[in-house]
């Protein structure tokens, strides 16, 4: 590997613009809260976080928010991911039926607002088939991102190599088997990349549920805005905690990507 | 070292396949072969001969005509397709080993999967044959590791596994770098000698005049001209073959 002389000062170069930028940003939100006349408490917002008392620390508002979150993301990608492998299954399958269902279930999926689905599953469905809130929105999320993975999916199992269904066929294996240990196998390394940014999609839509009152990070950020009038202060840290989690999920997945990636690649299809 | 009269093991009559296209890949096409015998199907590209290897055992489906291996018939019975397959072996051009396995997993898999055989006795047996194709201390390697005719040699590895009654070869050496084309028809010339029923489509002639007992030459689908390695290529009958054999010799 040769390293471009320019390199290190073009790339020092780029931090200070970078940096520069930042402290604009920050002198321009600090004159226009000044203009405002708004008083910052930043010293109130850890308390939400996290408190001590009695010598035991106690999670605040704000982590209980994000435990919820976090319940509420990892339940409903489980699902999505269940959901979108048997939608991709579906639509490559012979059967018409498989098929008719498949394409209706996307197409009504992506063809309507998250909201209004979360709305539908929690005012229509729950008090039907006796729903919860939290299931109502896993359920919801799950069959929105579901949508979405299931095409993601889909390319991956069309991208491994015809010849490996030929070689698993004349082997004598069955189509499940096929799947199960040739294809999928390889379909989910190939796509390991998008449905990373799918989950990160995922955590991040999950705000909506707080529309049905669900009490995860930012319906307790709503919840304590209300009370307290610390509204810049909030959002700015609800903002920090998303991007963390989705930082921290990406770093995961590279992380599990380096470890598969070692030896065994998948066969790409040359079409 | 070819088969004394046991009958015949593959029945195939009046296949006909077309694809789109002007040119049908099969015309009322018919063979049979011996239990033990090896034939060497040769012709020019696109001569039909691939295809009809892959109707064989079910990777294409024939418009019309009837296919029989070792007594199943093969029609729109799923199960006497699955049942095939499992005795027939394919070695393909592209090799086409599953590259998230190791070579020990690639030749383990469908004798756990489909013979439901325990993961140590495929595994002894899957030694046995890297054994037999000199791979034993390749086990361990993924198929990106190896070479092209080590590659090949675990495919014919992995096919054998299942303890085929027929290997069919479609163009095993035609991907392969000149240098390793060598040690590939010796797997399979040690195969012949061991009396496995062959059907190879080939255009290494020194392999078919060698190693086969029969040569049919075949184009647009058809059968042009059948004979013993001999006949065909000393004294071929039909001005077509003559033209097709100095071509390529």
């Amino acid at each position: 590997m040769h390293r471009r002389p320019g390199k290190n000062i073009a790339s020092s170069f780029d931090v200070i613009k970078y940096l520069l930028t930042l402290g604009g940003l920050a002198w321009l939100i600090g004159r226009g809260s000044e203009q405002l006349g708004y008083s910052w408490h930043w010293h109130r917002i850890p308390g939400y976080i996290l408190t001590v008392s009695h010598g035991h620390w106690q999670a605040g508002p704000l982590l209980e928010g994000l435990m919820v979150t976090l319940e509420v993301s990892a339940a409903s990608l489980v699902l999505a991911a269940l959901i979108g492998l048997v939608t991709a299954l579906l639509r490559l399958s012979g059967s018409l039926v498989g098929r008719v269902l498949a394409v209706i279930y996307l197409e009504t999926i992506r063809n309507t607002p998250l909201l209004v689905q979360i709305f539908f599953l929690y005012f229509v469905m729950a008090p039907i088939l006796d729903l919860s809130r939290f299931t109502a929105a896993v359920l919801a999320l799950a069959f929105f991102e579901g949508a979405y993975a299931s095409e993601i999916f889909r390319a991956g199992i069309v991208s491994v190599a015809r010849g490996q269904w030929e070689a698993a066929y004349s082997l004598g294996l069955s189509n499940y088997a096929t799947y199960r240990h040739i294809i999928l196998p390889q379909a989910v390394r190939l796509v390991l990349p998008p449905l990373t940014s799918q989950a990160i999609s995922l955590v991040k839509d999950s705000a909506l549920v707080s529309t049905i009152a669900v009490y995860d990070l930012t319906m307790q950020g709503r919840a304590i805005v209300a009370e307290t009038f610390l509204v810049f202060e909030v959002w700015f840290t609800l903002a920090a905690i998303y991007l963390l989690l989705a930082f921290m999920l990406s770093l995961l997945v590279r992380l599990v990507e380096r470890l598969l990636a070692g030896r065994g690649q998948p066969a790409w299809s040359v079409q | 070292m070819s088969g004394e009269g046991q009958g015949d093991i593959i029945i195939a009559r009046g296949l006909n396949k077309s694809f789109p296209g002007p040119v049908q890949a099969l015309a009322d096409f018919s063979v049979t072969v011996r239990r033990g015998e090896v034939l060497v199907i040769v012709g020019p590209s696109g001569s039909g001969k691939s295809t009809f290897l892959r109707c064989l055992n079910g990777l294409e489906e024939v418009d019309s005509g009837t296919i029989v291996v070792d007594g199943i018939p093969l029609d729109e019975n799923e199960r006497h397709r699955l049942e095939i397959r499992r005795e027939v072996g394919m070695v393909f051009q592209s090799f086409n080993l599953f590259p998230h396995l190791s070579v020990l997993e690639n030749i383990s898999l469908a004798q756990r999967l489909v013979r439901g055989k325990s993961r140590a006795r495929a595994r002894e047996f899957s030694m046995e044959l890297l054994a037999r194709v000199g791979l034993r201390d390749k086990a361990g390697s993924y198929p990106a590791e190896l070479s092209g005719g080590q590659q090949q040699r675990v495919a014919i590895a992995r096919a054998l596994a299942m303890m085929p009654r027929v290997m069919l070869f479609d163009e095993a050496t035609s991907a392969l770098d000149p240098e390793m084309i060598g040690e590939v028809l010796d797997v399979m010339r040690q195969l012949a000698d061991d009396g496995m029923t062959m059907v190879v489509v080939t255009h290494e002639m020194g392999f078919a005049r060698e190693v086969s007992d029969r040569i049919l030459f075949m184009e647009q689908g058809r059968v042009i001209e059948e004979g013993t390695p001999e006949q065909f290529f000393n004294s071929p009958v039909r001005e077509r073959t003559r033209a097709f054999l100095r071509q390529i010799l």
